[in-house]
């Protein structure tokens, strides 16, 4: 067996708990994060550890599903709640992935900004490449190399510890919540959940444990896999808030380009901040950019009962080959609008997922508390609480973000934030 | 008195169903009594067998959050206008759901089913009911768009939309009789045994549907098959799925399936399971059928002498063509591959191969020795499977002999076996989505 081989299959022994937890950095992830850093300093920490907790119970709850019913939960969902219920629930899915991918093509926009491409040059073409490997069905061994990748996030986390900043209120932040009533600061906080979250990712994991074929004797590894996962990426998120919060915030530095993210990368990497932080972002960018449009496809299709796969002709998967193929072209095209404001874009992408989160939630629960569907494996009274809870959470910011606008624009006539 | 001497015949009665009719159509609609009075809102729908399409025995219907069930018989008229009973309120009987009743909405309608025709997994979107000697009777299952469009409310609309630009919205109806239902519950509802049905699919897009099923459903659909078909479909599947099946099945099954198959195919899999598995299956097969797996199993499953059988024609080089010819008609039967003879001495050593053609086209009174190639491309046991596929392809062959070094022939491979190794068919492929 070649090297190659070798590392493929190295790869490919990782769970898929911990391969959700590796994409969930992706660039409205790390945009949304660093925009918070940057602007709240610190005082947007509380939301870590809530957001953490929801994040193991959720996926603890979708692992479960699918490995009892071994069936995915687009399929759940069109089975028990019937066609109106799915057919609108995907049409919410869809643009909610759209903005993702116009999210991740943006964060691949910037990053080549600040390696002094042109997006209007590369853009065009990472869609297109991409667009055929999927085609193709090539991009099976460029995905793992792209996951292996994300390991550059460490950096966030040295650059964090070398930038010194004060412990004590970092802490105090962490477990005291300090809410600002501020539209932008509501907004964020929603973002926060929604890009840590995400619902396509509840999608894309029930898929991954169903399609690994794991059993019920896998529970145990499953939720180490899920908590050692959620306890990464959400310690990754929280460093890149402290990092930006320690060294842009300071400084006034808001963040309307994504170049003066790579800053807060100094302590850690000196003159190759920047450049750290661009391969960085690309990375998570690429990423995203096949994974999220091919499993938006997937979904959809599984859930409307179309044909699917990709390798297939146009002619034998038309709807298939439609929807992946929408979303990357007119993420595209979104992004090379002159002026297009791809920081704001990257935010308003989380934000559009957190919106979407709750419906998502509320299917999820329904499911996994059903009887005839998960026979023992129901929900504990602790996890319908956790879940309830988050759900109502989401809303009350939502509802206050809705009203705070409204008092902003009552006030300045103006809805611009964010900027 | 003269009531009582007319016989009102039942069917006669209420099934006057006009055009097509869907379930969507009257899900959620009121049904009334005589006088017009809302009796409740039809839920479901229970169906029983029947011969040949399924029949509507009861329509559960609810009224004030309580569910009510209304027998068939005692419905008076039956269109997508209006749906009316005969009876009154207080004589409707409640209903308490149970798994044994059969239910459209709850058990068929957005679930899974298996088109035999098309050989694929398809959606229910939407069922369609026609009358039928007295009865209504689930003649199709919409699977299209315009059955989405339908429960979503905008069949019409979107058919005029369409209409707009000269573009038609098809029909795509697949008729009971050619679904062969997924899930368990539902067996009692297939028309003909499953075995009729299933014998018009090819077992390689058998394995296909059942890679796209969830592993209790595929275990489920692989039971129904029978003892030849369950052979060809299992080698058909990925490996990871020949476990979970076979795990699935009692050990006599298993040895049945395994009798049906040839040595080589046996041995592919068997190579995955486990040692104590491998011996109970082996202890329990004919003694000679045993003994060519074993040998098979103890080479490397990914090399020539993993994939070769031991099931060829060899026949001595001093028999007469036509001498050959007789036995060829009695043992090509049991062999798999018979586009080569194989000329052997009592050694057993190999000394030249006779294609097919070249057998049917000689003369009656030559020798085998006669009209064979002696200058034949070999492969050793040890060769890697990349290597005999390289091979295969090189020299466009459709068999070839495995010899070891004195060059005693030990089994053949066909192409059919190697051509797995050349391009993995669809559902050998790990179906990862993303």
């Amino acid at each position: 067996m070649n090297t190659l081989k070798r590392i493929a299959i190295y790869l490919s022994l990782l769970g898929p708990g911990l391969i959700t937890a590796m994409i969930d950095n992706d660039a409205s992830g790390i945009t949304t994060f660093s925009v918070a850093g940057a602007r709240y300093g610190y005082s947007l920490l509380w939301t870590i550890i809530p957001t953490t907790i929801a994040l193991i119970v959720v996926q603890e709850m979708i692992a479960r599903m699918g490995i009892v019913t071994g069936k995915g939960l687009a399929d759940l969902i069109r089975e028990n709640y019937g066609v109106k219920n799915t057919f609108f629930l995907m049409l919410g899915l869809f643009f909610a992935n759209l903005g993702t991918t116009v999210a991740n093509f943006s964060g691949f926009a910037a990053s080549m900004e600040i390696l002094g491409v042109s997006k209007y040059l590369i853009v065009p073409t990472g869609a297109i490449l991409i667009w055929l490997l999927i085609s193709k069905g090539s991009y099976r061994f460029v995905e793992r190399v792209l996951l292996s990748a994300c390991i550059l996030f460490v950096g966030y986390i040295i650059s964090g510890i070398m930038a010194k900043p004060d412990w004590s209120e970092v802490v105090n932040n962490t477990f005291v919540p300090h809410i600002k009533f501020e539209t932008e600061y509501l907004m964020l906080s929603i973002a926060i959940v929604g890009t840590t979250i995400t619902p396509w990712m509840q999608f894309y994991f029930q898929s991954s444990i169903v399609e690994k074929g794991l059993k019920k004797s896998n529970f145990f590894i499953t939720k180490a896999e899920i908590f050692i996962g959620s306890l990464v990426t959400v310690l990754i998120s929280a460093f890149i808030i402290i990092t930006c919060g320690a060294i842009l915030y300071p400084a006034g530095i808001r963040i309307t380009d994504a170049s003066e993210v790579g800053i807060a990368l100094k302590p850690f990497a000196g003159e190759y901040a920047k450049i750290i932080f661009a391969v960085s972002l690309a990375n998570a960018s690429i990423l995203g950019a096949i994974i999220v449009p091919l499993a938006s496809a997937y979904y959809i299709c599984e859930a409307m009962g179309w044909e699917s796969g990709v390798g297939k002709s146009f002619n034998e998967a038309p709807q298939f080959t439609w929807i992946y193929s929408i979303i990357i072209f007119i993420s595209a095209v979104m992004v090379i609008i002159p002026g297009s404001p791809l920081i704001l874009l990257m935010v308003l992408s989380s934000f559009g997922n957190g919106i979407l989160l709750p419906f998502v939630l509320i299917y999820a629960i329904s499911l996994v508390n059903k009887k005839a569907l998960m026979g023992e494996y129901t929900n504990s009274r602790g996890y319908n609480i956790v879940s309830w809870t988050t759900i109502c959470v989401l809303v009350l910011l939502s509802i206050g973000m809705l009203v705070s606008m409204y008092m902003q624009y009552t006030k300045t006539n103006s809805l611009f934030f964010l900027s | 008195m003269l009531q009582h001497k007319i016989n009102i015949k039942e069917t006669s009665g209420p099934m006057p169903i006009y055009g097509e009719l869907f379930l969507s159509e009257i899900l959620s609609k009121p049904i009334v009594d005589q006088e017009g009075d809302v009796l409740g809102k039809i839920k479901d729908i229970i169906v029983v067998k029947g011969e040949p399409l399924p029949i509507v025995k009861k329509i559960i219907l609810s009224k004030n959050n309580t569910l009510y069930q209304l027998d068939y018989k005692n419905i008076s008229i039956f269109n997508k206008r209006i749906i009316a009973a005969k009876i009154k309120a207080d004589k409707l009987q409640p209903y308490i759901a149970s798994d044994d009743d059969l239910l459209s909405v709850r058990d068929i309608l957005d679930k899974q089913i298996l088109d035999i025709n098309g050989a694929k997994v398809v959606r229910v979107n939407d069922i369609r009911l026609q009358a039928y000697l007295g009865y209504i009777v689930f003649i199709a299952v919409d699977i299209g768009v315009r059955g989405i469009l339908r429960r979503l409310g905008f069949e019409k609309k979107g058919h005029n939309f369409l209409k707009f630009f000269k573009l038609n919205l098809p029909y795509n109806l697949i008729r009971w009789d050619s679904l062969q239902p997924i899930s368990p519950r539902l067996k009692s509802l297939s028309l003909k045994m499953p075995k009729l049905l299933l014998e018009h699919i090819h077992p390689a897009d058998i394995a296909d549907i059942i890679s796209r099923l969830s592993r209790d459903e595929g275990a489920h659909f692989f039971k129904s098959l029978d003892n030849e078909s369950a052979a060809e479909t299992l080698s058909e599947l990925e490996p990871e799925t020949q476990g979970e099946i076979i795990s699935s099945l009692k050990t006599e099954r298993i040895v049945d399936i395994i009798e049906e198959m040839s040595p080589d195919d046996a041995a592919d899999i068997l190579n995955d399971l486990s040692r104590k598995k491998i011996r109970e299956i082996l202890d329990n097969l004919k003694r000679e059928d045993a003994d060519s797996i074993e040998k098979l199993l103890a080479h490397d499953s990914d090399s020539a002498g993993g994939l070769m059988t031991d099931e060829f024609l060899a026949y001595k080089p001093d028999l007469t063509v036509e001498e050959a010819m007789k036995r060829f008609k009695e043992d090509a039967h049991d062999v798999e591959t018979i586009h080569y003879i194989y000329i052997t001495d009592e050694l057993e050593i190999l000394l030249g191969i006779i294609s097919l053609r070249d057998f049917l086209l000689s003369l009656p009174q030559c020798k085998m020795s006669e009209i064979m190639a002696t200058n034949m491309k070999t492969l050793t046991p040890e060769d890697d499977e990349d290597i005999v596929a390289a091979t295969f392809s090189k020299y466009n062959l459709v068999a070839m002999p495995v010899v070891d070094k004195e060059g005693h022939l030990l089994g053949i491979i066909s192409v059919d076996d190697i051509i797995d190794v050349i391009l993995p068919p669809r559902a050998k492929r790990k179906i990862k989505k993303i």
